[in-house]
């Protein structure tokens, strides 16, 4: 595999900014396994994830602009956009989100391996620990894309408790990230 | 941890008193709650366009979705890494290499009509600003002389080349000859580095799927290797049944299964190492099986010196688990 970039993600995009290829195959060698995983996660199909993977690098390319510092970590921000397109994939829906529309408050930084993997670690091991009902509430609507009433119906539980669990377990991923 | 199916099915609509851990605090925001459906682009469109009207002058709630867009990012996080195939990587560089190349070519394009429009009106200005007709004035004479009209000096400087007017002529056709040339050159290069980048972007992912290969066949082939058959008890069908290649030094692990049962939705196989020294089993990682029950674990990522003393697969909610979940589908030991 090639070499990973050691500059950092603000450098890299100044030098999208200016037509640099290498500049973007390193943003791509750096972020397309956390973009391709969570499409992949939930569409279930690897040629339609890569399909996804390939769009949203691609408007990355065409209007670097589009993700500003102010939005966040880049990794963070390309994941929720992952996540958005692949259920816009999912409903046959036209993609209607701007990408523009999402600003992470989080200063998660996962553009080194290593943070990356860390991070995931303590991501996964907090929503291990999560009550079941609130996991799975989460992530059926964040994984498989269905609306809280599709869950309030699926699972026979008040439309309230749906979103009280959905809104509880992102509030204790959050808890554990802060510093 | 207690989960609190609380009962909340409130209207969209500004709410004045918020869960606690919220950041939006007083009358007149929109409820956490519904921010996070928000987010999670679970609305309607009427709902989502209220919301969105909002947020364009409440900064507070705008710093609270912004919270929940971080959450759900670290939420992306929890999914286990996949890598895309090498041919995606390829197929981004050349659409990019050749956007680049595109994009140069139109830029070249647009520059060249300016320098026509350019040229055109200038050369009637200085004909009419002439008071003798001067019929072997080139037609580019005029270009960068903006004070031709006003400065009568400039305006005699025709007069006296007019018997040089043939060799004018033939200089700026020869330039104009030089810049078709130049341009020319300019897109053969620029087509050339498109082409460069997209051989480079090739052998790298080659490169990527020899080493991966070369790996894959070390560890099928390494004689330190230790290879189990792992077995269920009989049944009338086909009985599931697996394999594992693992060295533990390399931490290199091949798994490979057929006659698997299909799973329920939300639910995935998971692999896992019992080591030897007695602690917790160690997950190697999830797999789905295929229609016709195959399934198989690639190089997962493992630490490297762990023993094992023996394999398992468990079925586990998707995403995979930290435990495993009794019942164990198939098992098998070493020796």
């Amino acid at each position: 595999m090639p070499q990973p970039s050691v500059e950092d993600d603000p450098s890299l995009l100044a030098l999208v900014r200016k037509g640099d290829e290498q500049a973007m195959a390193s943003l791509f060698d750096r972020y397309s396994k956390v973009v391709y995983s969570v499409a992949l996660r939930v569409l279930r199909d690897p040629a339609a994830a890569e399909d996804v993977l390939q769009e949203i690098f691609m408007q990355l390319w065409r209007n670097p602009d589009s993700f500003t510092s102010t939005r966040g970590s880049l990794g963070g921000w390309l994941a929720v956009v992952a996540r958005n397109r692949s259920i816009d994939t999912l409903r046959r829906k036209r993609p209607t989100d701007s990408v523009d529309d999402v600003v992470l408050a989080s200063s998660t930084n996962i553009a080194s391996e290593v943070e990356r993997s860390s991070l995931m670690e303590r991501a996964r091991g907090v929503i291990v620990t999560l009550p079941a009902e609130q996991r799975k509430t989460l992530e059926m609507a964040f994984f498989d894309g269905l609306t809280h009433v599709e869950i309030a119906e699926l699972t026979g539980d008040p439309l309230g408790t749906v979103k009280t669990r959905i809104r509880s377990a992102l509030l204790t991923l959050r808890k554990a990230f802060q510093p | 941890m207690s989960d609190l199916p609380e009962e909340r099915d409130e209207p969209l609509i500004p709410q004045a008193n918020l869960p606690t851990g919220s950041n939006v605090d007083g009358p007149g925001h929109i409820d956490p709650e519904d921010l996070t459906l928000y987010a999670l682009q679970f609305l309607e469109d009427e709902q989502a366009a209220a919301i969105a009207a909002h947020l364009t002058h409440c900064a507070a709630c705008g710093d609270e979705l912004a919270l929940i867009h971080g959450d759900l990012a670290a939420t992306a996080l929890t999914t286990e890494l996949e890598s895309p195939s090498p041919a995606a990587r390829q197929r981004f560089l050349t659409q990019i290499a050749q956007e680049k190349v595109a994009h140069k070519n139109q830029a070249a394009q647009e520059n060249q009509i300016p320098q026509e429009n350019k040229v055109a009106p200038i050369a009637p200005t200085n004909k009419q600003a002439q008071s003798t007709a001067d019929s072997a004035q080139p037609p580019l004479a005029s270009f960068g002389r903006k004070g031709s009209i006003l400065n009568p000096i400039e305006e005699e400087r025709p007069k006296r080349r007019v018997g040089l007017g043939i060799f004018a002529g033939l200089g700026w056709a020869a330039a104009a000859a030089l810049a078709f040339f130049a341009f020319i050159l300019h897109q053969d290069r620029a087509s050339l580095r498109g082409t460069i980048a997209s051989r480079a972007g090739e052998v790298e992912t080659l490169n990527a799927e020899a080493a991966s290969s070369h790996q894959l066949l070390e560890a099928l082939t390494d004689p330190k290797a230790v290879r189990v058959a792992l077995t269920a008890k009989p049944q009338p069908k086909p009985s599931p049944i697996g394999g594992v290649t693992y060295n533990p030094e390399k931490g290199t692990l091949i798994f490979l299964a057929s006659n698997l049962d299909p799973l329920q939705l939300y639910k995935v196989y998971e692999l896992w190492i019992i080591p030897a020294d007695g602690s917790a089993p160690i997950p190697a990682g999830t797999f789905h099986s295929d229609d016709s029950g195959n399934a198989s674990l690639i190089m997962p990522d493992l630490p490297k010196g762990i023993v094992a003393k023996s394999f398992g697969v468990t079925v586990e909610d998707d995403g995979g688990s930290q435990t495993p979940t009794l019942p164990i589908v198939l098992a098998g030991g070493l020796g």
